[in-house]
């Protein structure tokens, strides 16, 4: 009698034993966040949500990610689109995927090596007599409207965007296109009816993850940022590593605060994405 | 659509290689000073300078070390967790991929804060093992993610085979699933080496500052080394992926079904 089997199940072991980590972690940190060894308390969170830094940090912090995100998006799905025939090959696939080999805060580098005001781009402008001086040159990195980091963002995850969607335009079938065609349709509506409903599930995801990535990252915006206005992984490293203990749990009502909007928005995302499977799966997709 | 190719080449060149190629001139000439009419000074003494430090190479080796034993864990989950997603039945499967790409969607700052004070008590603070398994968050869900992809493309049907032949697990795995994984096995390979390259803060901060990898001998250079070491130093970083790289790909060969002289004789 070979009924219900445990075995098969066991492959999950060493996945279930690695999301410990993450779950531990980040529970540690809600608990520590609402004072676990100091009493319970909302204390922190109403300290940091009545600072004005931090406030201003987090304002600040959503808006870089936002507009790095969507320009990523955007650029790396305009040039999958346009290319992909071309991608298809290796050599040039491989050149658009250059930035993926270094790390995002040595591409960081790379950004202010080009584009600081005693940079390439600087230099040669006004060699080349098109500015006076290079301190004439625009405050690109170090600047207040994070103008340096959304830049270093875009310019690395592009090429994250175009590995993500290319395997989708890879595998659309021509015979969608070709019925759009004989329907009379345009070019929009071989994006929306063929392209789109295609690519709707990568591009939430690849979203998600960068947004959480531009976010929440530290490296980039202690590269490239000012001290005010900071992102709040920067403000949050430095509460946590400060000289004083006396703030490491405004550092975790910080850091908690952000992850719970990327939960919230990655709960939307997946929700989203799970209804519109099982109503393409009902067939009615009206 | 002539114009096509065209318009993709100005862009690559544009975007993706002449920003290495500025790096890699800059890495061998002094620092640059067109303004005032200096052309470059080819020299190299920059590499001179980032190689004699006896730190970066401590550094750079900690680096590989790390690097190794977390893509080593990766392959293991990535592949464990790939075929259980693929053949075991599961109810409500896009909450389960969702939840295992949870730990990319977290901030892995607030992880490592919170799991620091775990690692003191285990005795992992400050400890290279204690920073493997923190680089573990930000891949892990990478790589299970591309095996996954892979063993769906493989199929069921090929996974089944071998089991009602009834060879046993790692025999299925060593002859039919690893060969056919090959492509999956070097995207991670890639992408685990170069997250793991890229994290400061929660090295930093799990590491406690005695785990010296790159990045925390990179940081502190930016103050005070010029710009010819800096893109000496940021050219290293891409070396040490593309030397895993080559490394792994020896290794694939070990596979059976690759195409080796002493294999092909049969």
């Amino acid at each position: 009698m070979k009924s219900f089997s445990l075995k098969p199940y066991l492959l999950f072991l060493p996945s279930v034993l690695f999301m410990l980590l993450p779950l531990y972690g980040l529970l540690t940190a809600v608990l520590n966040s609402f004072g676990r060894h100091r009493g319970w308390t909302l204390d922190y969170y109403r300290q940091i949500f009545e600072s004005k830094r931090f406030v201003m940090s987090l304002a600040f912090s959503l808006q870089t990610a936002l507009i790095a995100t969507l320009l990523s998006i955007l650029i790396g799905l305009v040039l999958t689109r346009s290319f992909y025939p071309i991608l298809e090959k290796i050599t040039p696939r491989v050149s658009v995927w250059i930035p993926m080999l270094f790390p995002h805060f040595v591409w960081g580098y790379l950004v202010i090596l080009l584009l600081s005001e005693t940079g390439v781009a600087a230099q040669l402008l006004t060699a080349a007599g098109w500015i006076s001086d290079p301190q004439h040159f625009p405050v690109l990195t170090r600047d207040p409207h994070g103008i340096g980091i959304i830049l270093t963002y875009v310019w690395k995850e592009v090429p994250l965007v175009i590995l993500m969607l290319l395997p989708v335009y890879a595998s659309i079938r021509p015979e969608y296109y070709a019925l759009v065609d004989t329907l009379g349709g345009s070019v929009w509506n071989r994006i929306t009816a063929v392209e789109l409903p295609h690519l709707l599930p990568v591009l939430m995801e690849t979203s998600l993850i960068i947004f959480s990535f531009t976010l929440s990252a530290y490296e980039v915006p202690a590269l490239l940022g000012t001290t005010f206005p900071e992102m709040v992984s920067v403000l949050s490293y430095d509460w946590f590593y400060g000289s004083s203990w006396q703030k490491r749990p405004l550092a975790f009502a910080a850091m908690v605060s952000i992850s719970f909007v990327l939960l919230v928005l990655s709960f939307i995302g997946y929700g989203y994405l799970n209804k519109a499977r099982w109503r393409a799966v009902k067939g009615n997709r009206s | 659509m002539n114009q096509r190719p065209r318009l993709f080449l100005v862009i690559t060149l544009l975007f993706f290689l002449l920003p290495v190629l500025i790096l890699a001139a800059q890495s061998f000439s002094a620092p640059w000073r067109f303004p005032s009419g200096s052309g470059l000074d080819w020299e190299l003494g920059s590499y001179e300078q980032l190689l004699q430090s006896p730190m970066l190479w401590k550094a750079t080796f900690t680096s590989i070390w790390i690097g190794f034993i977390v893509l080593m864990l990766n392959v293991v989950i990535g592949v464990f967790t790939g075929k259980a997603l693929t053949t075991v039945p599961l109810k409500g499967r896009p909450w389960v991929e969702a939840l295992l790409l949870s730990p990319i969607l977290i901030p892995v700052l607030a992880i490592a804060m919170g799991l620091h004070i775990f690692m003191i008590r285990a005795g992992l603070a400050d400890t290279v093992l204690g920073v493997i398994i923190i680089h573990l968050v930000p891949t892990v869900p990478y790589s299970i993610k591309i095996f996954h992809n892979s063993y769906q493309q493989i199929g069921r049907a090929m996974l089944e085979q071998p089991h009602i032949l009834g060879s046993g697990f790692f025999r299925q795995l060593f002859t039919i699933e690893l060969p056919l994984l090959k492509p999956a096995l070097r995207s991670v390979t890639f992408l685990t080496i170069v997250i793991s390259l890229s994290q400061y803060a929660i090295t930093a901060i799990i590491g406690g500052g005695r785990v010296l990898t790159l990045p925390l001998v990179f940081f502190p250079f930016l103050e005070s080394a010029d710009a010819s070491v800096m893109s000496a130093f940021s050219l290293w970083f891409a070396v040490i992926p593309v030397v895993m790289y080559t490394l792994v790909e020896a290794v694939i060969l070990l596979l059976p079904y690759s195409r080796l002289p002493w294999r092909n004789k049969r």
